[in-house]
């Protein structure tokens, strides 16, 4: 035991939370792969308590204050109960023969020990730079629970009869119920962070209040959930001691503004959307590409909605997975191909849908068409030249025959796959929807068959 | 008597009012306990009253007086036995009211972990520290309790059918598990329901985690025969002859169906399923019958336009469908996805379209509410009424909840690209069957005078000059979507 909390004695005398929280981690080092089964079997349940304690008690490194010490000595108890199920879960599922609800009982012993970390930092008794340790315990604890849902989905069906005197047959059974117990945990972290009443900021638990707020809406995500997401930043927003945002840790920030940023954008609050993810996009490190993916993900779709800007082919050339499934939306938007679009938006459903991507990106159509209407605008060449005018300040020809627009939108729409032909009163439909949406300055014309289009800027914002 | 044990501390916030309103014991008196003894003695049984009962009892009588403080004012050795109660309350059908309304109503104010009779001690050792130790409090009262009442004794009412005859032999288990009969308990729970003893099971027995309905209910087996039958609430476990058995329900079935078609009483039709729905899930009647009664009943809502109901039987139909039982989940699957275009719910509609499968998608009604999604998306209106005159099933009345909302979205449109256009125009694109029709509908959005007759009878309406007021008609009748019983 002693040498089993070596590590730990030695993080607490540098005051490293992190050491801490590596002492603490349900995952064994790289570099000392049997750690977690030394710790283990260096005692037994009915020893453990007394080791532990007299092994943070009877030591050279650190001298714990007596309060501190007990509540490390229940920490690591829980800790160690915690592992013993891990352990046995996995021997059990290394051997095929994983109980049915083993991974529920490694998120039972792991929430004991989370709630018995919250219970002794809420108490006071660990120093504040040991809430590292509980962000690090309370992501485990999200982790597990997911596990022991999909364990538990596999158990038991997910429809039951309902008891009690309802008057339907089915009752639907929470799906998610130990995650749904951690967002409770975490909503309880949440508050213990933010409601610090601390006056010295610098032992405040207020720090915790991002990094808590980003794994509840991580939660709340997995749970389909986001409606109680939103009340957490609404929370924060009403929040008037929180430290000045600008000096939490990057990390905390840029995830806590992608967050804030998508959860605009799930409401379809386009530019509130824009500004966060931006700003997450700007302090991202330059090395996490995975974090700017996602950032990305939902930046593109945002600006193409917000200022009908599709990013550059640069920029997608550096991330492999969004070249493939926005490149070639973004091609055929460029060139004004709608079936090529709606291949494009079909071939990637699966995956926008998941990213919840795919209903706003639909609305980039719109661009396409745009392009592909201006094409016709454009190859419908110039007026004859009147006297006075010259070369340089010759005007387009603003009357275009429907049906020229209606052979582009055969063209457009022609290629293989789309099956779809449209007919005319459909293609004057569209371009109604583009004069209504102001993406097109003009009128339509039934009884000449034309459209009449502005003569200057008939498509606003494309130098035409 | 009444030895009042010596308290170690009072927390002066939590307990304050408990310590006088509770008496402390540490043993019950003699002739309690005496009478308690002559209670279980074998020779005062009385058949048809279980052992089980009769212990339910024994407790309310005990703890009801020791709640009044009035052990040492009555007269033990003459009082009445619990059985011999329980008895005479079955004969006359009426508990009596100083025992059961009296001091077993102040029971159940209590909170739940406070157990008669082991409480009072426990709770004042405990409260000095109570805030943090709420949690701990009941698993350290676990053993202190046992020490008077044995566990298995303070588990519900089924497990101490089983497991609480101890000192008894086979046979008279037997004889009393026969005796007390599922109808004479169905008539106890009616009778307490009566005298408005709210809780049915007593306050020693009730699970921690609280509500009744985790108690474990059985399925009833029906043995009611009538074809109809009003619907309410269930306050209490329903009574094997209120129920109607699967045979006779689907008689009702084919009764309503045909009733509805030719009275079209809507709120009797409705009240009606309601009462079969809940028939089908006392009886824990889930399969194909199940899904059409479910499936009848949400078309019948759907026609008209009850989407409150609609939706419950459409969770219902949802949950039932994974379970693989026939009907018609495209069908259904249809009035969902149109659903969600009604209610304009991204996020929903995400997730839906995140669940479908490739075969959902080729089954024709699917594919339809699919197309009507995408051409509001798109904004193509043309397309968008035309797919509302083709509706399969019932996805018209699906579409009729949005209908009019689209034809403002179209018209701000129109209203926008065209300077004026032919009444007959608009007359086709909005789905209209009729010119008189479309006329209509524009006068009824402040566009009366944009209409010029002409005489030929191709009437024009000068669309442009509606466009503020369509925009107006539009974005109000896009922001409020009413949401019954959401999905």
């Amino acid at each position: 035991m002693q040498v089993a909390l070596e590590p730990f004695l030695r993080a607490h005398a540098a005051q490293q939370g992190w050491g801490i929280a590596d002492a603490l981690s349900p995952i064994a080092p790289h570099d000392n792969p049997g750690r977690l089964y030394e710790f283990y079997r260096s005692t037994n349940e009915h020893q453990v308590e007394n080791e532990v304690r007299n092994a943070l008690k009877y030591n050279n490194n650190s001298r714990l204050a007596p309060k501190e010490a007990a509540a490390w000595t229940e920490i690591f108890v829980g800790y160690w109960r915690a592992i013993g199920e891990i352990l046995r879960a996995e021997e059990a599922s290394n051997q095929g023969r994983l109980r049915d609800r083993q991974l529920v009982d490694v998120y039972e012993a792991w929430k004991e020990l989370t709630n018995q970390i919250v219970r002794q930092i809420s108490n006071g008794n660990l120093p504040p730079w040991s809430l590292i340790c509980m962000y690090h315990t309370a992501n485990y604890l999200r982790m597990f629970a997911i596990k022991a849902d999909e364990q538990l989905a596999k158990v038991k069906s997910n429809v039951a009869f309902s008891s009690g005197f309802q008057d339907d047959i089915v009752s639907t059974v929470a799906r998610n119920e130990k995650l749904e117990e951690t967002a409770r945990i975490l909503n309880k972290m949440f508050s213990l962070c933010l409601g610090d009443r601390n006056p010295d900021m610098g032992s405040s638990r207020k720090w915790g209040t991002y990094y808590m707020a980003n794994l509840q809406f991580k939660t709340y995500f997995k749970l389909k959930n986001i409606s109680l997401s939103r009340n957490i930043v609404r929370t924060i927003a009403v929040q008037t001691d929180l430290p000045p945002f600008e000096q939490f840790p990057t990390a905390h920030r840029v995830t806590y503004k992608y967050y804030v940023g998508v959860i605009a954008f799930l409401q379809e609050d386009y530019s509130k959307a824009e500004t966060c993810l931006t700003e997450a996009w700007d302090h991202c490190l330059p090395e996490s590409t995975r974090n700017q993916e996602l950032i990305l993900t939902y930046l593109i779709p945002c600006r193409l909605i917000t200022k009908h800007n599709i990013p550059s082919q640069t920029l997608l050339s550096s991330y492999p997975h969004l070249q493939r499934i926005f490149g070639p939306l973004v091609t055929c938007i460029k060139s004004g191909d709608l079936s090529g679009f709606d291949n494009a938006l079909a071939a990637a459903e699966d995956e926008f849908v998941k990213r919840r991507i795919y209903l706003t990106l639909e609305r980039g159509r719109d661009i396409a068409l745009r392009n592909l209407l201006r094409k016709v605008f454009l190859a419908g060449g110039y007026e004859e030249l009147k006297e006075g005018q010259t070369e340089a300040n010759r005007v387009r020809k603003t009357r275009i025959p429907l049906a020229h627009f209606a052979t582009a939108f055969r063209m457009g729409t022609g290629g293989e796959g789309s099956g779809q032909s449209l007919e005319d009163d459909e293609v004057e439909c569209m371009l109604a929807n583009m004069i209504y949406k102001g993406l097109m300055k003009g009128y339509i014309s039934r009884e000449y068959q034309m459209v009449v289009l502005n003569k200057k800027g008939a498509f606003p914002g494309t130098g035409v | 008597m009444q030895a009042h044990p010596a308290y170690t501390a009072v927390s002066a916030r939590t307990t304050l009012a408990r310590p006088a309103e509770k008496p402390k014991k540490v043993e019950w008196p003699e002739p309690v306990k005496a009478y308690v003894r002559r209670a279980f003695d074998p020779e005062n049984e009385i058949a048809g009253i279980s052992h089980a009962d009769m212990q339910v009892k024994l407790k309310h009588i005990i703890s009801g007086f020791a709640e009044w403080q009035m052990h040492d004012q009555i007269d033990w050795p003459t009082y009445p036995l619990p059985q011999v109660l329980l008895a005479q309350e079955r004969r006359n059908g009426v508990a009596l009211p100083l025992l059961t309304n009296g001091p077993g109503y102040v029971n159940n104010l209590q909170p739940a972990y406070v157990t008669p009779f082991n409480g009072s001690n426990d709770s004042s050792t405990h409260s000095p520290n109570s805030s943090k130790r709420k949690s701990q409090n009941m698993e350290d009262e676990q053993p202190a309790a046992s020490a008077t009442v044995p566990p298995w004794r303070k588990t519900n009412l089924e497990d101490r059918i089983t497991f609480g005859n101890g000192s008894k032999s086979k046979r008279q288990k037997k004889s009393d598990m026969a005796a007390t009969s599922k109808l004479d308990k169905a008539d106890l729970e009616k009778r307490k329901q009566r005298f408005g003893l709210a809780p049915t099971t007593p306050p020693w027995s009730s699970d921690r985690n609280g509500s009744d309905s985790d108690l474990p209910t059985g399925p009833v087996v029906g043995t009611n025969l009538s074809l109809e039958k009003s619907y309410f609430r269930l306050t209490a476990p329903p009574k094997a002859e209120t129920v109607r058995p699967e045979h006779v329900l689907k008689k009702t079935l084919d009764l309503l169906r045909k009733k509805w078609r030719t009275e079209k009483n809507y709120n009797y039709i409705c009240n009606q399923f309601k009462s079969l729905r809940q028939d089908l899930t006392v009886q824990h009647i889930k399969n194909a019958f199940t899904v059409s009664v479910y499936e009848t009943h949400a078309r019948i809502a759907l026609e008209k336009g009850d989407l409150g109901e609609y939706n419950q039987c459409q969770t219902q139909l949802k949950a039932l469908y994974a379970q693989g039982l026939a009907g018609h989940p495209a069908e259904f699957l249809a009035y969902r996805i149109l659903y969600f275009v009604y209610t304009c719910n991204k996020t929903d509609m995400n997730d839906l379209l995140a669940e479908l499968t490739t075969a959902d998608k080729t089954q024709e009604s699917v594919r339809h509410a699919l197309d009507v999604r995408s051409s509001l998306a798109l904004g193509n209106y043309h397309k968008f009424f035309k797919l509302y005159l083709s509706a399969p099933n019932m996805g018209a009345y699906m579409m009729d909840m949005f209908i009019e909302r689209e034809r403002l979205h179209a018209l701000a449109n129109i209203s926008r690209a065209y300077q004026s256009v032919a009444l007959r125009f608009l007359t086709d694109e909005l789905g209209f069957e009729h010119d008189n029709e479309c006329r209509q509908f524009l006068e009824d959005h402040e566009a009366k005078g944009l209409v010029e007759e002409k005489p030929d009878g191709k009437d024009r309406v000068r669309i442009k000059e509606g466009a503020a007021a369509f925009e107006g008609a539009r974005s109000q009748a896009f922001s409020k979507v009413d949401l019954k019983g959401q999905i």
